[in-house]
């Protein structure tokens, strides 16, 4: 009898169900764990074009304290993972997690060392939103989904009247490998029978026949007056320790001796007449696979150096021997050297000396082995998985030793992300405060290191361009510009006009979209919330221009070797033309709101400066360098795919401060616009690939016709083309500065090396000169205005 | 209009000490209703990491309890005095027709000393505030 009052009791508490269901499933309280491009889409869905608003999601929280549903939105990479597990563990109950994008659910296209195969391996996961990256609307639809599986599935009354079992939330068990969940790409059950065709293993792999194909010679480039007079003065001085190497396809290079090469370094940036002022690029080859080793050292050193007076380059190649190789340090020379031979060192396990603090930069400071070698596994899939355990073990290391100068009494150390919103991403600043003001700062990155070069040594030559896209998931399509022309200056394939252009057309609406998406987070960063609901209106408008033309948004993945993949859609020209008669007011707009702001002018006049020497020591480039005083823009200085064509200013501010380094921006979104205009109207008949279809994939209508054209689009399209052996480096004025392209091929259907010179990399190092002194408040401006972006620097 | 003329020892318009003590009493009542609902209806499953401080994901290093800078005590002591006077200030504009001239004199005195307060301050140099880069 006594049961009865129970059963009551019971029963009132399951009616009682649905109206904390309801409360819960329209007041969710999001937290974002932003990870990358995804992110973008996702902060995009709370802009005032879409109505978050109504699941009670206006604002997303950045701490756990406050939230009771995880996004975890793009990339989770191995390093990064024990923090979301953190977070998530940090919550309150009840708690959701929602999965959003390809590579959270499952690695996606990233199946690379660094990155977790699905954070389910970690996390319990209540949604997943599907897609590379996800639209906007996509987030809300996940919304809507949990919103319903809230309301049918969960029995919270009985657990919060104590009255035993009920839930708060999802629960389960997460998934294991091999047991509740398959890593086979092709999904679960088909374990037990071998993938087809082979894993492309340099130097051999059986059965491709890409070593039967002939190719011409890569392309050679002649050298001008004055590189000829650098190979005699070198040779001159220095003499059977520098060799020229006669043929090259992009720059002058020679091979220089280890014991010699400081000297030569310290020559070319002082004392020759060009002055080679800027280190552009510091990186290294494994040469350990090729094909034909007895001609390669065990790894070579790549430097390359650019004059900014007369824009030329040069390339020094130092051989280095031993399976443990060593060298002596540049970082006397330059500055920025330090973080690149970190890299170099993380990467390639080679060792310099005289390295003020050689550590690990890119992978966590506990990982086994150096990821470039070519020993080293390509594949997350090839690895043990990562599991719960893994994320559980593997902590970030302590700010204590970052940062050895803390005055107990007065300082504090302080965690500034990876997980924060003002950090633009998954970046540490690990500062000592005293009071508000930054006594010490260090850094860490590696929270967002996809392995980008990696893959690059195994896609083949036109797989790898929606990787590019990926590289700075703001600037979309002029990623792959860099990257297409490298190839291209490789193998001497000629661009038609009209392909040249559209690219142009395109890199300059995503130049337009990221400087917009600067804009609004800069004003943020400052206090202003306004301007991102203008700027993201905006934003909307290039991308729907950039979505008719190419069929994506964020990432269009469009530029080919050659060309691009499809000519200009009907109506593009109207779209344009309307974007180009508003847009010029609403840029006034902006202006009006955010540049004679007063609290802006207080907050980021004379903050953050940098003068116009350190900046070129430091490797700068982009709006950051033009923001101090120098109009250097490669885009004038040595244009590329027909940039010399086009009628327009190269904006420059003098103080070299955020408030300059937003002047610039501003204004050169007034010269992209003129630039597309041009673009559109003039815009050349003809081809839009070339015609010569051995590197490229030929057009479709040609390909249904004749049967060369046939023969090469099954080749190109399958095992990829072969590019003649050899290498070339490309590079291109990207919305946040230089990006460059070092591909190296050993005549295979993929790169042997595939080096990105990113402008993050050195605009991001000299973060701690910009804000020492300064109070946090000032750094989150300072961060706002450098306008850096993770993928970007982590690779 | 109706004069008030229910002169209760409940009426609000009466002030008494007793229907005050009511109303204290209600107000604890409620609070702690609200409480206790909300810490018993909350469920709780404490673990480490749920107790440990948030600091963007990362463990923290040291305690957070330093000797703070002194300027975070001046400017609270600061927001402190002004705050204050806002309090006074309110309550004059209240009244500001009861109190007649006498009031306005004296609450004109009363602004008159705070300003020339928030000045001493200004000219010490108590409101600079921020890093020693800003100062020059």
């Amino acid at each position: 009898m006594g049961t009865m009052p129970e059963k009551r009791l019971m029963r009132l508490a399951d009616s009682l169900n649905p109206l904390i269901n309801w409360a819960r499933s329209r007041s969710l309280w999001p937290m974002f764990f932003g990870l990358s491009c995804c992110f973008v889409e996702e902060a995009t869905a709370i802009t005032s074009r879409y109505d978050i608003a109504r699941f009670g999601a206006e604002v997303f929280r950045p701490s756990p304290r406050q939230a009771d549903l995880l996004i975890i939105s793009g990339t989770v990479f191995k390093k990064i993972a024990p923090v979301v597990l953190r977070l998530y563990e940090q919550m309150p109950e009840p708690k959701w997690v929602i999965s959003m994008g390809s590579c959270s659910n499952t690695g996606g296209m990233y199946d690379v060392y660094s990155v977790v195969q699905g954070v389910n391996q970690i996390l319990p996961v209540d949604v997943y939103i599907p897609g590379c990256p996800p639209r906007p609307e996509a987030v809300l639809h996940g919304l809507t989904v949990l919103q319903e599986k809230i309301n049918k599935q969960e029995k919270p009354a009985r657990s919060i009247f104590h009255l035993g079992k009920g839930i708060q939330g999802t629960v389960k068990p997460v998934l294991t490998d091999r047991q509740t969940k398959s890593r086979d790409p092709r999904g679960p059950g088909m374990e037990g029978t071998g993938i087809r065709g082979t894993e492309i293993i340099p130097p051999y792999f059986p059965e491709t026949r890409t070593e039967l194909m002939w190719t011409p010679e890569p392309a050679k480039i002649e050298l001008n007056e004055q590189d000829k007079s650098l190979a005699k003065t070198l040779e001159d001085r220095f003499g059977s320790s520098v060799k020229q190497v006669p043929h090259t396809s992009d720059m002058l290079t020679f091979n220089v001796e280890k014991e010699r090469y400081k000297e030569i370094l310290v020559f070319l940036k002082t004392q020759h007449t060009d002055k080679y002022r800027r280190l552009e690029d510091l990186t290294a080859i494994d040469e350990s696979a090729r094909r034909n080793r007895e001609n390669y050292p065990d790894y070579t050193m790549v430097y390359s150096l650019l004059s900014l007076e007369t824009g030329s380059r040069v390339r020094l190649k130092v051989p280095l021997y031993g399976e443990t190789a060593y060298t002596k340090t540049i970082t006397d020379i330059w500055p920025s050297a330090n973080w690149y031979e970190r890299e170099v060192f993380d990467m390639f396990g080679i060792r310099f000396e005289g390295h003020p603090n050689l550590q690990r930069i890119l992978m966590p400071h506990d990982w086994q082995g150096h990821p470039l070698q070519k020993k080293h596994p390509g594949r997350a899939t090839d690895m043990p998985p990562y599991t719960l355990a893994d994320a559980q073990k593997n902590q970030p290391r302590d700010a204590g030793l970052f940062i050895h100068q803390a005055d107990s009494d007065n300082e504090m150390i302080l965690n500034i992300g990876p997980h924060h919103v003002s950090t633009h991403g998954l970046l540490r600043y690990i500062v000592t405060l005293n009071g508000e003001e930054i006594k010490e700062m260090e850094m860490e990155i590696g929270y967002h290191h996809r392995g980008a070069e990696k893959i690059g040594e195994r896609q083949n030559w036109h797989q790898f361009i929606p990787y590019t896209d990926r590289v700075d998931y703001l600037a979309g399509a002029s990623n792959n510009l860099p990257y297409v022309m490298a190839v291209e200056k490789l193998a001497g394939i000629k661009v038609p006009e009209r392909a040249q252009c559209i690219r142009v057309m395109l890199s300059e609406l995503f130049r337009i979209s990221n400087h917009l998406v600067f804009t609004g987070t800069f004003a943020h960063d400052i206090g202003a919330m306004t301007p991102t609901f203008y700027t993201f209106r905006e934003r909307e408008m290039v991308l729907d221009i950039v979505e008719l033309i190419t069929g994506g948004r964020l990432h269009p993945s469009w530029f080919r070797i050659g060309g691009v993949a499809s000519d200009l859609p009907e109506g593009w020209k109207t779209r344009i033309d309307e974007f180009v008669k508003i847009f010029p007011e609403r840029i006034n707009e902006y202006e009006s709101l955010i540049t004679n702001n007063p609290i802006i002018k207080i907050r980021a006049k004379g903050v953050g400066k940098i003068g116009l020497d350190n900046a070129i020591e430091w490797g700068i480039t982009g709006p950051n360098l033009r923001a101090c005083g120098i109009d250097w823009d490669l885009r004038k200085k040595l244009p590329y795919s027909g940039y010399e064509n086009y009628d327009f200013k190269i904006p420059t501010a003098q103080d070299g401060d955020c408030y300059a380094r937003y002047l610039v921006r501003i204004e050169e979104m007034r010269q992209s616009l003129r630039i597309i205009k041009q673009a559109a109207e003039n815009m050349p008949s003809g081809r839009y690939k070339t015609d010569d279809y051995r590197y490229t994939i030929p057009e479709r209508k040609d390909m249904l016709k004749d049967i060369e054209s046939l023969i090469h689009h099954f080749v190109n399209v399958s095992r990829g083309p072969k590019i003649p052996k050899g290498e070339a480096y490309a590079s291109c004025e990207i919305p946040r500065g230089e990006q460059g392209y070092y591909v190296v091929s050993d005549g295979l259907g993929c790169a042997y090396r595939m080096r990105i010179r990113t402008p993050g990399f050195p605009n991001v190092q000299v973060m701690p000169m910009l804000s020492k002194g300064w109070s946090i408040s000032d750094l989150i401006t300072i961060i706002g205005s450098v306008d850096y972006i993770l993928p970007d620097i982590d690779r | 209009m109706q004069p008030i003329t229910d002169s209760g020892a409940f009426s609000p318009w009466e002030p008494g000490i007793f229907s005050l003590s009511i109303y204290t009493v209600i107000v604890l009542v409620l609070i702690s209703i609200l409480f206790f609902l909300s810490s018993w209806l909350g469920e709780k499953k404490p673990g480490t990491e749920k107790l440990r401080a948030y600091e963007s994901g990362i463990i923290p290093t040291g305690s957070a309890r330093l000797r703070y800078p002194v300027p975070f005590f001046l400017v609270a002591i600061f927001f402190l005095l002004f705050d204050v006077e806002g309090a006074y200030i309110f309550s004059w504009a209240v009244a500001c027709k009861s109190l007649g001239w006498a009031g306005w004199m004296q609450i004109t005195f009363f602004i008159i000393v705070l300003l020339a307060g928030l000045i001493y301050i200004w000219k010490k140099g108590g409101l600079e505030w921020g890093p020693c880069l800003k100062k020059d």
